[in-house]
């Protein structure tokens, strides 16, 4: 599974994930490849039956996760050497596939979250061969911002136009009213 | 009056109009909000009960009665490097809203930003700074509902103290932040902080 996720172009890996294992010479080698010893499969299958009347619950990776990163689910609802196909479509996420996983009695699966999905919770399923469904949540949140933000060039920074002309305004009253006392001064002065 | 009271007068006159030369020469900057709108100075004197969180729907329009703003709104989304972007710069009237992230009046931290001033002078937000404890701030949805915030507390932060968390981290109520910039300008570096207004819902109309 890890194998085939790096090989994935990063824009869409969930399609290619989806075609290697929908490809039918891909699917037996993959499944093959992960295929993990047989030994502990009755122990495994006791585990299923005692959950069979049930959903069983879907481990989801990280259980909160951005627009346009991956999310794995696992889950032992499919059994040992199961096969599951997965449900994402609440987030268009459309579906995907579970294989065995290599170490672990689990299915693996992992997809993409769509860069324009909503934030919220939504709702992920897995239908197993062996008929069993598992669920779970994702809640899909996003970036937040980092930083400061660049809103202002200083253009409102200056002088207050309106005071400095309001202050001129009285400054040339004041000069007219001197002269003018000034004049009277000394036309009365005429006078005596 | 005598020829000397209105000498008197005159001079006094001449002296107001060379106080308003002078003063009015130097440089007016953004109000900055003062320390008594920190959250450090103690909560609003009428803090009103946080309202049920709205369902989303993007914000239209934006009012801060108090301020005289009264603006539409723009959909944000993230510059390269992770920060919000801002609206255009050539309108002087219009806010933005991280639209990817919360919506305003809906549960979580909702984030709006405009200019506070462009190369003409003074933009929507420039007034932000003004902005005290228990004021304002209304946002027009598009389902019809107008989210009433309150102002929390305005706050002032230098670029390189973003405090990242603090303004855009999650909450469990409806809250508002409003981003401008402020806080001091350099005609080399620009301005050098950010003013941020915090608010919670309080009511639905």
């Amino acid at each position: 599974m890890t194998g085939s996720t790096a090989r994935a172009p990063p824009e869409d890996p969930m399609r290619t994930l989806a075609r290697l294992f929908t490809g039918t010479a891909l699917t037996v080698a993959a499944i093959g490849a992960f295929a993990a010893p047989a030994a502990y499969a009755d122990n495994e299958n006791d585990r299923e039956n005692n959950n069979d009347h049930s959903f069983q619950s879907l481990e989801i990776y990280p259980a909160s996760a951005s627009p346009g990163t991956h999310v794995t689910v696992n889950t032992l609802a499919c059994g040992k050497h199961g096969h599951g196909v997965g449900d994402a479509n609440s987030l268009g996420a459309g579906e995907f596939q579970l294989e065995p996983s290599t170490h672990k009695e689990v299915v693996v699966g992992q997809f993409r979250v769509p860069e324009h999905v909503k934030a919220g919770t939504y709702g992920i399923s897995v239908a197993c061969d062996n008929g069993k469904t598992a669920r779970g949540d994702l809640t899909v949140k996003h970036r937040n911002p980092s930083g400061h933000v660049q809103t202002g060039v200083g253009g409102s920074i200056g002088p207050d136009s309106t005071q400095v002309t309001a202050g001129a305004a009285v400054l040339a009253a004041a000069a007219v009213g001197g002269v003018w006392l000034l004049r009277r001064r000394a036309s009365g002065a005429q006078g005596h | 009056m005598s020829n000397r009271s209105k000498g008197w007068g005159i001079a006094v006159a001449a002296c107001v109009g060379l106080w308003l030369v002078q003063n009015g020469s130097q440089d007016v900057t953004p109000p900055v909000p003062s320390a008594a709108q920190a959250f450090a100075a103690g909560p609003s004197v009428h803090t009103d009960a946080a309202a049920d969180p709205l369902p989303p729907s993007a914000p239209v329009r934006l009012r801060i009665p108090e301020t005289d703003v009264d603006t539409p709104m723009t959909r944000l989304g993230l510059a390269a490097d992770g920060s919000l972007d801002v609206p255009p710069e050539g309108d002087r009237n219009l806010a933005g809203w991280y639209g990817d992230g919360i919506a305003p009046g809906a549960k979580g931290t909702a984030i709006v930003a405009g200019h506070v001033d462009n190369a003409q002078g003074p933009a929507v937000f420039y007034t932000l700074g003004a902005l005290k404890k228990g004021h304002r701030i209304e946002v027009d949805r598009q389902d019809g509902r107008t989210a009433v915030f309150t102002v929390d507390a305005v706050e002032v932060y230098a670029n390189e103290d973003f405090p990242d968390k603090k303004v855009y981290g999650e909450t469990d109520r409806a809250e508002i932040r409003v981003i401008t910039c402020g806080g001091g300008f350099s005609k080399k570096n620009g301005y050098q902080g950010n003013v941020v207004a915090y608010g919670h819902l309080i009511g639905v109309r």
